[in-house]
């Protein structure tokens, strides 16, 4: 894919693995379980482009702006400066639920729609080029059937990708799982999915990264370790293969215990 | 006699090290304090040259008390592999601290990161003392595993490897073939 056409995620080894970045205008579901990188790669993401004059903004549903702001400060590519002129732009999306006068926890068709349309003026407004929603899992949460989820991710996908702006989506998943997204119509809609996930090796857990998906766009789909230090962010490596072995042996012991879970259960009833 | 044989090992080690990429040091327990001042004093016999040290037998915080003029040298960079693992405060933000001995693909970023600003015609060496200590930790597969990306990784970017291994600890001496040159210190000679 032509170079221009790329959206450079602010992390080497990620751009190596995708030939240069996410392709432009797509939507991409970063999955993991909590404490997994998922806002810190977002985070990355984000300042990578307003430093090459793309401006970002990032809605957050989970966790209130101060904290937010102050968990992202002790990164080395955090800029002050960058947040100040207004290249990134960060939004406590309950906020401007509360001044739509939506209903913070159930989402009507009407209320969905409305929320869909100041998504999408923020973003026109301020001529982003990259876009997060962090969590897709809290927004869905408040979205009332699998039909509104739907509708709300493929039109915000296709609004956003006609203004060429990139987005990510970050979407919450149980630990030590293989699943993607919490509603499992997450995927479908994106164009691409990074699942950050945890191997116990010898009872420590270490973070890795895969890309699954990227349509449209040749990835290797090795899977990494991922650091996360305050001095550089994101740092990838590939995980070392026989890392395989002891969390494939983990899970068998987990589905075992599952098992003998269900069969107490039985015996219980 | 201890002189000697430091003086022997210093010479074995720089000659082994000027002509092959990396070097596997088998050295008994009761010499392997000999063995890490030799290296100690070969650091430090030249300024030019970049020297990371992960130690996973022994805590930075030993090291420091026992070889107090390593200190003084800044060519040489500290990963301790092992001291967060095992509770001991962190003394010094000179050296890198890894959470675990298991975190072995962080230990190659933590190197990789320390070698990045250098520049290409800086000699640069990575001792890793040892892959005994690494195997107690891990299984043997992965450290081999390790070994190997290590050792192909240094080859790419001009980094002389050093690995050490107890001549006591049985599961490590496979991990000894895969270096260029190996270097025996027995109880009194080296072979």
């Amino acid at each position: 894919m032509d170079k221009e056409k790329l959206c450079s995620t602010g992390i080497e080894e990620l751009d190596m693995q995708m030939s240069g970045g996410f392709p432009v205008g797509s939507t991409i579901l970063v999955t993991g379980c909590s404490g997994s990188g998922k806002t810190t790669l977002c985070m990355q993401y984000l300042f990578d482009g307003a430093r090459n004059d793309e401006r970002g903004v990032f809605f957050t549903i989970t966790e209130p702006l101060f904290k937010l702001t102050k968990n992202v400060e002790g990164f080395s590519y955090y800029e002050k400066k960058l947040v100040e002129s207004g290249m990134v732009n960060i939004i406590d999306l309950r906020i401007i639920s509360e001044r739509l006068g939506l209903d913070t926890e159930k989402y009507t068709v009407e209320d969905a729609g409305a929320l869909l349309d100041i998504l999408k003026d923020i973003a026109n407004e301020l001529d982003v080029k990259r876009l997060i929603i962090d969590s897709i899992t809290a927004l869905c949460y408040r979205l009332q059937t699998r039909e509104m989820i739907r509708d709300f991710i493929f039109k915000l996908g296709t609004s956003l990708a006609m203004m060429n702006c990139t987005t990510l989506l970050t979407s919450e998943v149980p630990p030590q799982t293989y699943k993607f997204s919490q509603y499992e119509i997450e995927e479908f809609i994106s164009d691409g999915i990074i699942f950050l996930g945890d191997i116990d090796r010898r009872g420590d857990l270490i973070r890795t990264l895969q890309v699954v998906k990227m349509r449209g766009q040749a990835h290797s789909r090795t899977k990494f370790a991922l650091n996360i230090s305050a001095d550089r962010g994101i740092e990838l490596m590939p995980l070392l293969k026989s890392s395989d072995f002891d969390s494939l042996l983990t899970q068998k012991i987990n589905s075992s215990l599952r098992n003998i879970d269900r069969s107490r259960e039985k015996v219980i009833l | 006699m201890v002189d000697a044989v430091i003086e022997g090992l210093k010479e074995r080690i720089s000659a082994a090290i000027k002509v092959n990429q990396s070097v596997g040091i088998q050295v008994p327990e009761n010499r392997h304090k000999d063995l890490l001042q030799a290296l100690f004093s070969f650091m430090n016999s030249d300024a030019n040259e970049v020297w990371t040290f992960v130690t996973a037998s022994n805590t930075f915080k030993h090291i420091f008390m026992s070889f107090k003029k390593v200190y003084e040298n800044k060519n040489i960079k500290f990963i301790d592999c092992i001291s967060r693992s095992a509770g001991i405060p962190i003394i010094d933000t000179e050296c890198t601290y890894i959470e675990s001995p298991t975190m072995l693909e962080k230990i190659v970023l933590e190197i990789m990161n320390i070698f990045k600003g250098i520049e290409h015609d800086v000699e640069k060496f990575v001792v890793i003392d040892s892959l005994s200590s690494l195997v107690i930790y891990n299984d043997s597969e992965i450290v081999r595993e390790f070994v190997s990306v290590l050792l192909n990784k240094a080859r790419s970017f001009n980094i002389h490897i050093v690995t050490v291994v107890i001549e006591e600890e049985v599961d490590a001496h496979s991990l000894l073939q895969m270096n260029d040159k190996i270097v025996v210190l027995r109880d009194s000679f080296i072979s």
